[in-house]
């Protein structure tokens, strides 16, 4: 089908099952889980979801062109999936790259659906940025299923998901690298414990997870025994693609469109620093999306998006951080007060540090970008990538 | 429409790449900014036989029919190269002019040979003191066909063969070899490019029929992305030259470009020309569809590449600690680019005022 076709496609199921985007639609939005789901549903079933992936695994089998079509017109609506952007952004891509046959069909046409909705379960009290320091042990049993032990951090939308996929210890003999597996682990499972961690900005987004000898079976693996490093970059390009390639969205908070309509409100839209302020936004964040398409189109015609992926969570990161201290003087005095239009401007400059460390922080992806892009030296701190794992100093 | 080169671009990408390694290597670009000479002339020649003076001009004037865009590619190439060319001020701020009118006569005698490269177009816009780039201008009057006035800061105005003069009530044509104009070659920050004060007295000129307004949109439409191409192709000469310093020279035992106060400043002018680069792209888009975004989509460019530039020509000259200092590496040359970019073809406020201006803000 052409580009063209599918987006007028899109754009009529939209038009009819979601709401345009409106800064006071935006202001009440407030989907249930139950309302993300039958929308995720609907999607899928209009042939809206998966849409470069594989029809045998419930996707469309259609190309960058489509995705982008799509990503485009969906700009202009609010779109209650904020439950699936992990499970289909990171572990899915993952799956579909590295999974079994099996794990393919069983799990990814219900992603597609919101059947399932998936968690990300890498980062640990003791490291975060350094996530091959992990602590959380699986070990074989008789049977040649594992036991799970440990805990998780920081794991975002834990509380409603069915799965996740978990990186774990399995040989710490070894230098730390070399004795990671990643599993797909049942949230449902009684040995799983999920206490909610309230953040910052006073909501409780993500959360704290235990495992408590949580059984999986041998194949639960995502990829290979021990090679779950490799699996867990590919997640990880996966999800700075998915944060940072993502369009001007008109219910960005601290976008332009927003922050337009604010100036003129609270009537500093005359002042010429606050012109000129809101010029910049506006660069800023269509050079961001740009960067995003000419990332996709690259790909599209041969050229991998790869380490550049940090590139787009970067600069998504750094636009919100700038763009907190441009807000402060675009929507003045107000931006202090918590009720009327500038309350979600400033939900979002205090959400900003954390949107920057989820996903890798700033640190992080720049190494990867000096390293991986740039070729430069690998940073002093890797020195340590040949000492076996149970030798290592660690943050306790 | 894409983001990304057609392979036609890419062609014509390589093929100016390999012009200025093999013809202009920065060692060339220092012996001419040293020299007398505005341009080489050989130089100039090959720039000519790829046909990128003509790229833009419609075929009917005698250029390639290709579009702004693939201007820009060659732009961005010769850019990364730092190399001298009349190239800017004559085929887009010239023909830009000339196209954006409606004057028939002057299209048909003037760009088939802008085209060819075998006469050179300048744009005299600046006044002294008027920091928004023509908005009104005074210095230049008219009477009777007959001009008078000065005009400052005209980008490839010493060597070029005819003059569009934006002058109180209109643009005006002027050749160059007429008594009444004196071109004065200024001495100026950044050695790669050529700039003059002109000024006019009683010179005869032309009044070019069109909407002298609209002309001048267009003109800083195409003047802000042509010279965000340039800058974006120098930054990546900044970072290409600096990461490569980066991995050989050693301290404290290891390669400096394994520290992060290195490769962090490395990795955030890589991203910020990234964000500079799809930007151009969008621009470039832009005009080759002719949407309704271009003058957006030209400034946005613009005020990202000028600082973007100028912060990764300063980082150059940083990470190559004392060396970056000396007059024999190259650093300074961009940084003086950098730094002059910013300035040139308007200001960095009046590019903000021009983005919020044509945001509707
Ligand atoms: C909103 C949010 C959602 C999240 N969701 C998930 C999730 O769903 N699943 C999941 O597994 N994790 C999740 N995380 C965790 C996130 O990936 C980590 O917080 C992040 O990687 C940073 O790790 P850390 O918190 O342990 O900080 P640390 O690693 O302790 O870092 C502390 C500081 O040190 C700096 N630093 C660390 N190492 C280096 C280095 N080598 N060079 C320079 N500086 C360095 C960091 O940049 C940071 O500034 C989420 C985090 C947030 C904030």
């Amino acid at each position: 089908m052409p580009a063209d076709e599918f987006r007028a496609k899109a754009l009529a199921w939209l038009q009819e099952h979601a709401t345009p985007f409106t800064a006071e639609a935006a202001d009440r939005f407030a989907p249930t889980l139950d309302e993300s789901k039958a929308f995720q549903k609907g999607l899928a079933e209009a042939g809206l979801a998966g849409i470069t992936w594989p029809t045998e695994y419930g996707g469309q089998g259609l190309g960058e062109d489509e995705l982008i079509a799509f990503n485009e017109v969906s700009a202009d609506f609010l779109m209650p999936t904020g439950p699936f952007v992990i499970g289909l952004g990171m572990p899915a891509p993952t799956i579909l790259e590295l999974g079994t046959e099996e794990q393919k069909k069983r799990h990814i046409p219900k992603m597609l659906t919101g059947e399932e909705i998936w968690c990300q379960l890498f980062s640990e009290p003791n490291g975060g940025s350094d996530v091959a320091s992990l602590q959380t042990t699986a070990t074989r049993t008789e049977t040649g299923s594992w036991l799970i032990n440990g805990q998780k951090v920081w794991t975002s939308g834990a509380q409603f998901s069915d799965f996740g996929a978990i990186l774990a210890r399995t040989d710490p003999t070894v230098p730390r690298h070399a004795g990671i597996t990643m599993f797909i682990v049942d949230m449902h499972h009684p040995g799983v414990t999920v206490r909610p961690l309230v953040v910052a900005t006073g909501d409780a987004p993500f959360n704290e997870v235990y495992f408590d000898d949580v059984e999986v079976p041998a194949d639960a693996v995502i990829g290979e025994v021990n090679a779950g490093w490799a699996a867990a970059v590919v997640m990880l390009r996966n999800e700075r693609v998915t944060i940072g390639a993502r369009g001007r969205a008109r219910n960005n908070p601290l976008g332009f469109d927003t922050l337009r309509e604010i100036a003129s409100d609270v009537g500093t839209s005359d002042d010429p620093g606050v012109r000129r302020k809101l010029a910049m936004v506006y660069a800023r964040e269509t050079a961001a999306a740009a960067f995003g398409r000419v990332l996709h189109e690259g790909a599209l015609s041969g050229e991998p998006i790869g380490a550049r992926g940090s590139v787009g969570k970067l600069a998504g990161a750094e636009f919100g951080l700038w763009a907190s201290d441009a807000a402060e003087e675009i929507v003045g005095q107000d931006i202090a007060l918590l009720s009327g239009k500038s309350a979600k401007v400033a939900k979002m400059i205090l959400a900003g540090p954390g949107s920057a460390t989820a996903g890798g922080s700033n640190e992080i992806q720049r190494n990867i970008i000096a390293e991986r892009v740039l070729g430069l030296p690998k940073d002093p701190g890797a020195a340590d990538r040949k000492t076996p794992f149970n030798q290592l100093k660690l943050s306790k | 429409m894409t983001l990304i080169d057609n392979p036609d671009q890419k062609d014509l990408a390589d093929a100016v790449r390999k012009l200025v390694s093999a013809r202009s290597p920065l060692s060339k670009v220092r012996a001419v900014a040293l020299s007398d000479a505005p341009y080489d002339a050989d130089v100039w020649r090959q720039v000519c036989s790829l046909g990128l003076p003509g790229l833009a001009i419609p075929e009917q004037y005698g250029g390639a029919d290709g579009t702004w865009a693939d201007l820009f590619v060659g732009l961005r190439e010769l850019g990364a190269g730092l190399v001298q060319t009349p190239l800017l001020a004559s085929s887009v701020l010239a023909a830009g002019a000339l196209l954006a009118g409606d004057d028939e006569d002057a299209k048909s005698t003037w760009l088939p040979k802008i085209a060819e490269g075998k006469a050179i177009g300048a744009l005299a816009i600046s006044e002294e003191g008027d920091a928004t780039w023509g908005a009104q201008p005074a210095g230049v009057t008219a009477t009777d066909g007959t001009l008078s006035g000065t005009k400052v800061a005209v980008l490839g105005g010493a060597e070029a063969d005819v003059l569009i003069v934006h002058a109180s009530d209109g643009f005006y044509l002027v050749e160059t070899d007429q008594p009444g104009v004196t071109v004065t070659r200024e001495e100026v920050l950044d050695l790669t490019r050529s700039v003059a004060t002109v000024t006019l007295d009683g010179a005869s000129g032309r009044l070019l029929a069109g909407d002298a307004g609209a002309v001048l949109d267009r003109v800083i439409d195409l003047a802000n992305v042509a010279l965000a191409a340039e800058q974006s192709g120098a930054i990546t000469t900044c970072i290409k030259i600096t990461t490569e310093y980066a991995n050989i020279r050693y301290s404290f035992g290891l390669p400096i470009g394994a520290y992060q106060g290195v490769k962090h400043k490395l990795a955030d002018d890589y991203t910020e020309w990234c964000l500079v680069d799809a930007s151009v792209r969008t621009a470039g888009e832009a005009l080759t569809t002719g949407s309704s975004e271009v003058s957006v989509a030209a400034a946005a460019a613009r005020v990202l590449a000028s600082p973007a530039y100028t912060r990764a020509a300063k980082n150059m000259m940083l990470l190559h600690g004392g060396i970056g200092f000396t007059w024999e590496h190259d650093a300074h040359l961009f940084y003086r680019n950098a730094v002059a970019g910013n300035v040139l073809l308007g200001g960095p406020l009046f590019q903000q005022d021009r983005l919020a201006d044509k945001l509707g803000v």
